[in-house]
């Protein structure tokens, strides 16, 4: 798309192109613009796909025919487990958060996410760890016990080599990435909607979008704290899941599907909002059922957490539990079946244009519900016990999973090309493309359900040829290549269309959704102003929209102070509250993933005191990255000619960075809600907990330092509170005097565990209470630093009762510090004490 | 707005939030209940257990349901941003009655099935 314009608009257009636009040449790599590294994700999840897609061909072709030995039985392990963990984490969850990022701005009609380096740390983190994960298989010492890494098979006695620690320490490293997403995506969506999106006016995706990300900050953090606990036990020898010192390797399998099952959902969810974007732009009506469909997705989000023990069915669980999450996986059929309805309501009542996008989407459906419907078997407990750890399971999980993720994904690509590249793909390439791939796809794994009935286990690397499933193999290994044949003919169109591809026009598939307004190819700026949407369907109902934003006759349409602005906005009705300034190009992000990097690789090779440096390290950029804020001279400073209404939103009390730290939090206390978890699990589960007669940890000096935390929080909290009514007197001395008291209750912090004759290597008791001291360590440590920061940066006049933002921001991490030490002090130390074992 | 008006986005989940906390609480009280004072098992689904948790399915659920009255009554009293604040109480609703029905669904198996076996 072409377009014209007049000179002073020309001018305007270049000049937001210089400020919101990357560095030219390899300096690019400092780029934070959503576009750029949300398509960065998108092709090096691409590029992990491949890798993935090698590795099932290989797993294919040692199956193929029975008693093959292509393939030894040690090879193959590290295979299997590799396939599973690069499609898992290192293709399927970047690439859809990559997608989200790339469109959740421009749909909601805005020019970037809101934490623009947290992006650029997360794309790093991903890369990095991706990486690190790969080197293992091409040093063939890859994981090998699977993707889901079932303790004592992936402890250091079963599994003695570096893969399992490859698995854990990158699998951490690359969850860092989802977790930045998650809270980036959750605050942009609530706080930077373009004027007038209402919660009810929000485009469906978004809230798909807003359901992953937060499944996201509560998922991800039970596997966090189960790899820690696990790289514990392996590399320091502390006590978790081995029976012999009161450890449980249940309690591995349960921090394990208590983040598995929701990634399903996390996996689902995004691949079904492209699903709910696309049908109704294909079927030319909106979508039947908006209201149900948030229900739907709202449902989804919470039931699909309570079905974790559905993977446990076999472990010895009593019945009438099973049946609770036998219902409760039943029970999640039911959003699923109200989104599936709605969409084919929507087809039903539309003209339906059968274009490349919609076959994909087609495939889906057919795909998808199969997959549904077997998982409804599969939550029937005596069925379940029957299959378990058959290539039933296997054939179930790839029609959730591909049918549910995969096909949807390829449809966005499709439908999306046109809007990244100004061109069209080739139709008669791309169906091919199709249907190979669903054709392959169904040879493979349908035939693979029975090849389970008949008893054929996962995971195992031949089998007799008596046992029958032979041609079942071999058929299934033929579908698995030509699905390949498929994807390369895809990648192929994708590849051929940048060079050969018609021009797409405006608009080309007369969508509804506002990220169709923004120039094509897209433009750093998404829109050169920001509109007032007052419609479910903005390029519907205004289709002069793209003209009117690139006249620049909305929003900030011009370049201030040479700051990245966008309106910041109320997160029920969508009303403008603040101009919020991004940051721009940074390496910061890039050196923090790379000093993280080393963190990883110094504990893969066991040098603890270069990841001790390392750590400190992190510590210094993380630091030096939240110098550069507020009214620092490379973020905001202060002037006289500051807008005031909207005003800056560093100069308030409610900016986006308070929401980012309250959502940070949230995923923080999920990981310390699944240690209480743990430390009650094998206190009452485990076969042989022991706990010393003496308590391990003094308590009076526990107490004494709780009130020095107590009354710290009290300070800062008066700091904070003086601000809001007005007064900075007292500031810079609050903040001191609260910084001083956080030490004192660091220090004594740090005597109580010194003391403490805790041994952590023989007793799971201990090595729990070892961890919540060093958590509460930590934080509290933290929480100090941040504000003697503060006291610094009021000192050199960045914060003040004009710029009161900064205080606000660092409060909740001072009451949740607060928070969990007291909910420790009473579950690690007063109950134990009143139920009579310490 | 206070939290408290059933047009408040908080009742956009509170109901599940309330449906998840009971769930956690049944699992986990149903745990502890057979590791520290596990009933007879020859008296079936009649015991203790079952009755402590068909008891207080009921009341959550009872609290859900009418929670999700409240919320569906109160959409057509919309006022400030009517069409936004209609779609916030009516999706509470339904939330609030999808966990009331769920509550029910999830402790039915403790009518027929023994708690510990």
């Amino acid at each position: 798309m072409t377009e014209h314009r007049n000179q002073p608009d020309q001018a305007r257009h270049e000049e937001l192109e210089r400020v919101w636009g990357n560095e030219p040449g390899w300096r690019s790599a400092s780029a934070v613009n959503h576009t750029t590294v949300g398509l960065r994700f998108l092709i090096t999840g691409l590029a992990f796909f491949l890798v993935g897609g090698v590795l099932a061909m290989l797993v294919r072709t040692q199956l193929a025919l029975p008693e093959q030995d292509i393939i030894g039985p040690d090879l193959y392990n590290q295979i299997f487990t590799m396939h599973g963990t690069v499609m898992m984490f290192l293709f399927a969850i970047p690439v859809l958060e990559g997608a989200a990022m790339y469109l959740i701005p421009k749909m909601i009609g805005t020019r970037d996410l809101v934490f623009p380096r947290l992006s650029a740390l997360g794309y790093y983190c991903y890369l990095f760890g991706g990486l690190i994960i790969m080197s293992s298989l091409v040093l063939q010492i890859a994981p090998d016990a699977g993707w889901f890494m079932y303790t004592p098979l992936s402890s250091s006695t079963y599994s003695p080599g570096p893969g399992s620690d490859f698995w854990l320490l990158g699998i951490t490293f690359v969850e860092i990435s989802a977790i930045s997403a998650g809270v980036e995506l959750v605050v942009s969506i609530l706080r930077t909607r373009a004027n007038g999106i209402a919660l009810n006016k929000m485009p469906i995706f978004c809230w798909y979008i807003l359901a992953m990300a937060l499944m996201i900050i509560f998922g991800f953090p039970p596997l966090i704290l189960g790899s820690i606990l696990l790289e514990l036990e392996r590399a320091a020898g502390w006590v978790f899941f081995e029976v012999a010192g009161g450890g449980d390797p249940l309690l591995w399998q349960h921090l394990f599907w208590l983040f598995g099952h929701p990634e399903v959902y996390i996996i689902f969810l995004p691949a079904a909002g492209i699903v709910s974007t696309l049908i109704p732009v294909f079927a030319q009506r909106p979508l039947v059922g908006y209201r149900w469909i948030v229900l739907a997705i709202i449902v989804m989000g919470f039931i699909s957490f309570g079905l974790w023990v559905h993977h446990m069915f076999t472990v010895g669980i009593p019945q009438l539990a099973l049946a609770f999450f036998s219902v409760a996986s039943m029970l999640v059929a039911i959003p699923t079946a109200i989104q599936i309805f709605s969409w084919l309501a929507t087809l039903w009542s539309g003209k339906v244009l059968f274009r490349l996008p919609m076959l994909w989407i087609l495939g889906f459906l057919i795909v998808f519900v199969c997959g549904g419907l077997t998982g409804v078997m599969l939550a029937l407990v005596p069925f379940n016990w029957q299959v378990h750890d058959t290539h039933f399971v296997v054939a179930h999980m790839h029609y959730v999973l591909v049918g549910g993720m995969l096909f949807p994904l390829v449809a966005g690509f499709y439908y999306w090309l046109p809007h990244i590249s100004g061109r069209m793909p080739s139709d008669t390439l791309g169906r091919w493309g199709f249907w190979l791939f669903f054709g392959g796809f169904n040879m493979t794994f349908l035939l693979m359900h029975l090849t389970g009935l008949l008893g054929m286990p996962r995971r195992v690397y031949t089998y007799d040829a008596e046992m029958g499933w032979g041609w079942l193999n071999l058929l299934s290994s033929v579908g698995g290549f030509v699905m390949a044949i498929g994807v390369a003919v895809v990648i192929l169109d994708i590849a051929l269309h940048f060079r050969f591809g018609r021009k797409a026009e405006r608009n080309p598939w007369n969508a509804d959704t506002l990220e169709w307004a923004t120039p094509m190819p897209v433009s750093a700026y998404n829109f050169a102003s920001l509109p007032d949407i007052t419609t479910r369907h903005p390029m519907w109902d205004q289709p002069d929209l793209p003209d009117t934003i690139a006249a620049g006759k909305h929003g900030l349409p011009e370049v201030l102070n040479q700051r990245r602005d966008i309106f910041g906005s109320d997160a029920i009705t969508g009303k403008v509250r603040e101009i919020v300034h991004l940051p721009s190009n940074s390496w910061l992000p890039m050196q923090t993933a790379a000093v993280i990097a080393v963190v990883c690789i110094s504990l893969l090779i066991k040098a603890y005191p270069l990841a001790l440096a390392a750590s400190f390290g992190v510590l210094f950029f993380a630091l030096r990255w939240s110098w550069h804020n507020g009214a620092h001279p490379v973020a905001s400073p202060w002037r006289d000619d500051d807008p005031v209404d909207p005003p800056l939103h560093s100069r308030t009390f409610d900016g986006p960075g308070l929401w980012g730290m309250v959502i940070s939090l949230m995923a923080n206390g999920t990981l310390y809600v699944s240690l209480l978890f743990g430390w009650f699990y094998l206190w009452t589960a485990a076969p042989q907990w022991t706990a010393p007669e003496d308590g391990p940890i003094a308590l009076l000096p526990l107490f004494a330092s709780g009130v020095l935390l107590s009354l710290a929080v009290l300070v800062f909290r008066r700091a904070v509170s003086q601000l809001r009514q007005g007064t900075d007197a007292r500031l810079q001395s609050l903040l001191w005097l609260a910084a001083g008291l956080g030490l004192l209750h660091f220090l004594s912090l740090v005597w109580v565990l010194v003391t403490a004759p805790l041994t952590p290597g023989e007793l799971a008791h201990d090595a729990v209470l070892t961890v919540m001291l060093y958590y509460l360590l930590f934080h509290g440590g933290l929480a100090t630093i941040f504000t003697v920061l503060q006291a610094v940066r009021v000192r050199i006049g960045y914060v003040a009762l004009r710029l009161p933002y900064e205080p606000v921001v660092v409060q909740p991490f001072w009451m949740y510090t607060l928070g969990v030490f007291w909910m420790s002090f009473a579950a690690f130390v007063l109950l134990p004490m009143a139920w009579g074992g310490v | 707005m206070s939290p408290w008006s059933p047009l408040h986005p908080l009742h956009l989940f509170l109901g599940l939030v309330i449906w998840s906390l009971w769930f956690v609480a049944l699992y986990g009280g149903l745990s502890l209940a057979c590791e520290f004072a596990p009933p007879d098992q020859e008296r079936g689904a009649l015991t203790w257990v079952n009755a402590s948790m068909l008891l207080l399915a009921a009341l959550v659920s009872t609290f859900l349901l009418w929670s999700a009255r409240r919320c569906w009554r109160a959409a057509p009293n919309a006022d400030e941003g009517a069409a936004t604040g209609r779609f916030v109480a009516r999706i509470a609703a339904a939330v609030y009655l999808i966990s009331g029905l769920a509550a029910v669904g999830l402790a039915l198996p403790g009518v027929i099935l023994p708690p510990c076996i």
